[in-house]
């Protein structure tokens, strides 16, 4: 995919780029005679096909009309490139071992779950997802300030302020569309990156089990059964969302260079370069189950059976007794006091 | 960069406004109005070769229908002191436009000094005497800000700063439309804006890059502004120097209503941004109703003083 480099940071561009997505440098436009086939669907053009004006659109209508004529119009959106994983992540934990951890989640969600969670919870489908991430490389010159205890006179606070060349290296950011950012954030910290693969190997005996049923999605040649996750977030768009993301990682990272033992209000300020990005998929299970009609989501980690979260129903009945045992003791009290009195 | 080639230029014959002086590319038809200031001295000439093309375009979205929907909304809702003859404006005189901007990009070093407040607590005693002559200690906390120097370096790209590139289009009347969402550019080609009536870049590159990297300087102060650690700051001075500076060439959307509304008067003008729908647009006071109201309001404040005053005269 990676074409060149943004002459300004270094950054790698892919086809189609029509700015740096790190630094906004127009890229080039490629040699016509350079340009690969022509086949691909990249002109976009509103073209009256009677008259060849391009007036009215109605995007009401979806298709198009000729103000002049009445004609209806081709319409080639704007379509950035429809992105697939490059790699995955192995899947670590078969069928049988998912559903015994999800059992002990359900068996151990403390007091306030129903007793009957564990025995009459229904599931309704148990699917291997390998799920969208970018992986990325960037080198970034820091600029940080912050409020620290060091060098403090009669405030408790002194200002400081520092710069550092840091290098961020497999940083993960989610790309799902499926998974909420927080379950993903959970996900991340276990997955062991060494063990990833081209998307299209086969693993002998890694999910002996394929999932009943076609699975909508699976990409040909991709683990068995296994729905692997499109790319749906724009590729421009998805960079975006990965500076924020290391500027965070930067903000962390620059606190131990802060002199003192107590810090506050740290700032920083990236200069990112020599970004790389690469598209991976990264494998849970995810649990969709009933109880008492009611649906419930659970997800258990790929590669790790230990690591298992979701929602699960409460027993309203119990959590109405703790408040009223609240209650009348409050009242009690109030009653001992105002007696006392 | 794409744009040198002949068959990169604007669609169209050229035309040159008297009025305004926009140059415009006009397709398909032999006579025209400006868009900008209704002026009907529009003239044809030939092309400029010399003038930049466009590289970049975000293109329109939506129709003129709704455009002109959001324009009736806009217009009705306009003070009860606008002048009627711009609420009775014809709101089919609405006009696509594709103005000419400069999109600026830059990596900004910056140093910096201030003085950054720190906030600390103090236990302020002291005595007072009661009216009765008895003596009181007073005890209270008191927040005070100690004031400390920080010098240091920003760094960052600056990034997305337009310029109105434009003869009829000011600066202004742009940034008060904008923001455009630049994910959606695309890369220029005439047949991205065939049908539309498209103004060739007018003003000097040079001129477009200073006043862009005044924007930048401004944008590097508002960034420090947040960058600053403590309670608060004061005296922050801060020295910018831009490097790898980049003035991309782009053609930006914009639904113009330009109303003669009197002879005397300049055109009234609306703007509307062709791709997010903002509006922005001064309207003309009716000075008659301005009189009139404050006359009202006059002998109402009046006859309250005549009622005052048990109606005598």
């Amino acid at each position: 995919m990676t074409a060149s480099a943004c002459t300004r940071c270094q950054t790698a561009l892919e086809d189609g780029d029509l700015r740096c997505a790190i630094c906004a440098l127009p890229v080039p436009a490629p040699d016509a005679a350079a340009r690969p086939g022509d086949g691909a669907p990249r002109a976009r053009i509103l073209r009256c096909r009677e008259c060849g004006a391009a007036i009215a659109f109605s995007p009401a209508a979806r298709a198009p009309h000729c103000g002049f004529c009445g004609a209806t119009m081709a319409i080639e959106q704007p379509v950035d490139p429809v992105e697939a994983a490059q790699r995955r992540v192995l899947f670590a934990v078969d069928r049988v071992a998912a559903e015994a951890a999800l059992r002990g989640w359900l068996g151990s969600r403390g007091w306030f779950a129903p007793r009957a969670l564990a025995g009459d919870a229904v599931f309704e489908s148990l699917t291997p997802l390998s799920w969208a991430a970018w992986l990325v490389n960037a080198e970034a010159r820091v600029a940080w300030t912050a409020d620290s205890d060091a060098g403090a006179q009669r405030s408790a606070w002194a200002p400081h302020a520092g710069e550092a060349s840091l290098a961020f290296r497999d940083i993960v950011v989610p790309a799902s569309r499926g998974l909420r950012e927080v379950e993903a954030r959970l996900l991340i910290p276990y997955y062991d990156l060494n063990r990833m693969v081209r998307i299209d190997r086969d693993v002998d005996g890694e999910l002996p089990e394929a999932v009943p049923g076609a699975v909508p999605g699976a990409a040909p040649g991709a683990l068995p059964g296994a729905m692997i996750e499109r790319f749906d977030a724009q590729r421009s768009a998805a960079r975006r969302h990965v500076q924020e993301r290391i500027a965070a990682l930067a903000r962390v990272r620059i606190e131990p260079r802060i002199p003192g033992r107590r810090y506050r209000n740290v700032h920083v300020a990236c200069l990112l370069e020599r970004q790389t990005t690469e598209r991976i998929a990264l494998p849970a299970w995810i649990l969709a189950y009933r109880f008492r009609g009611q649906p419930y989501r659970a997800i258990v980690h790929g590669q790790r059976a230990e690591v298992v979260f979701g929602r699960s129903p409460v027993d309203w009945t119990k959590v109405g007794w703790l408040v009223a045992m609240l209650a009348t003791a409050a009242a009690a009290a109030v009653a001992l006091w105002l007696a006392l009195r | 960069m794409a744009g040198s080639s002949a068959d990169l230029a604007l669609p169209g014959a050229m035309f040159s406004c008297g009025t305004c002086g926009a140059g415009l590319a006009f397709a398909g038809v032999r006579s025209e109005t400006c868009p900008y200031c209704a002026s009907p001295s529009v003239v044809e000439r030939p092309p400029d070769p010399g003038r930049p093309q466009p590289e970049l375009v975000v293109a329109f979205t939506g129709d003129a229908a709704l455009a002109r929907r959001q324009l009736e909304r806009w217009l009705g809702s306009r003070t009860w002191f606008a002048d009627a003859r711009i609420k009775r404006a014809r709101v089919e005189d609405l006009r696509g436009v594709y103005v000419p901007a400069y999109l600026y990009s830059a990596v900004a070093h910056t140093g910096y000094t201030a003085s950054i407040g720190e906030q600390y607590t103090e236990i302020e005693t002291r005595e007072t005497t009661d009216p009765e002559g008895h003596k009181r200690t007073e005890v209270r906390t008191v927040t005070r800000t100690e004031y400390r120097p920080l010098s240091g370096h920003h760094v960052g790209y600056v990034t997305d700063l337009m310029v109105s590139a434009s003869a009829g289009l000011t600066d202004a009347e742009l940034a008060a439309i904008e923001p455009y969402d630049y994910l959606h550019l695309r890369r220029y080609s005439p047949a991205l804006i065939s049908g539309w009536i498209a103004e060739e870049f007018s003003r000097d590159p040079d001129d477009c890059r200073r006043a862009s990297r005044e924007a930048a300087v401004d944008d590097v102060g508002l960034r420090l502004r947040r960058f600053m650690p403590g309670d608060g700051h004061s005296d922050l001075a801060w020295r910018t120097s831009v490097t790898w500076e980049s003035l991309a060439p782009v053609l930006v959307p914009v639904w113009v209503l330009a109303v003669r509304y009197r002879a005397d008067r300049r055109p009234l003008r609306v703007v509307i941004n062709g791709q997010t729908g903002a509006i922005a647009g001064k309207v003309p006071l009716a000075g008659w109703k301005i009189a009139l109201a404050v006359l009202i309001a006059a002998g109402i404040a009046a006859a309250i003083a005549w009622l005052w005053h048990g109606g005598a005269p």
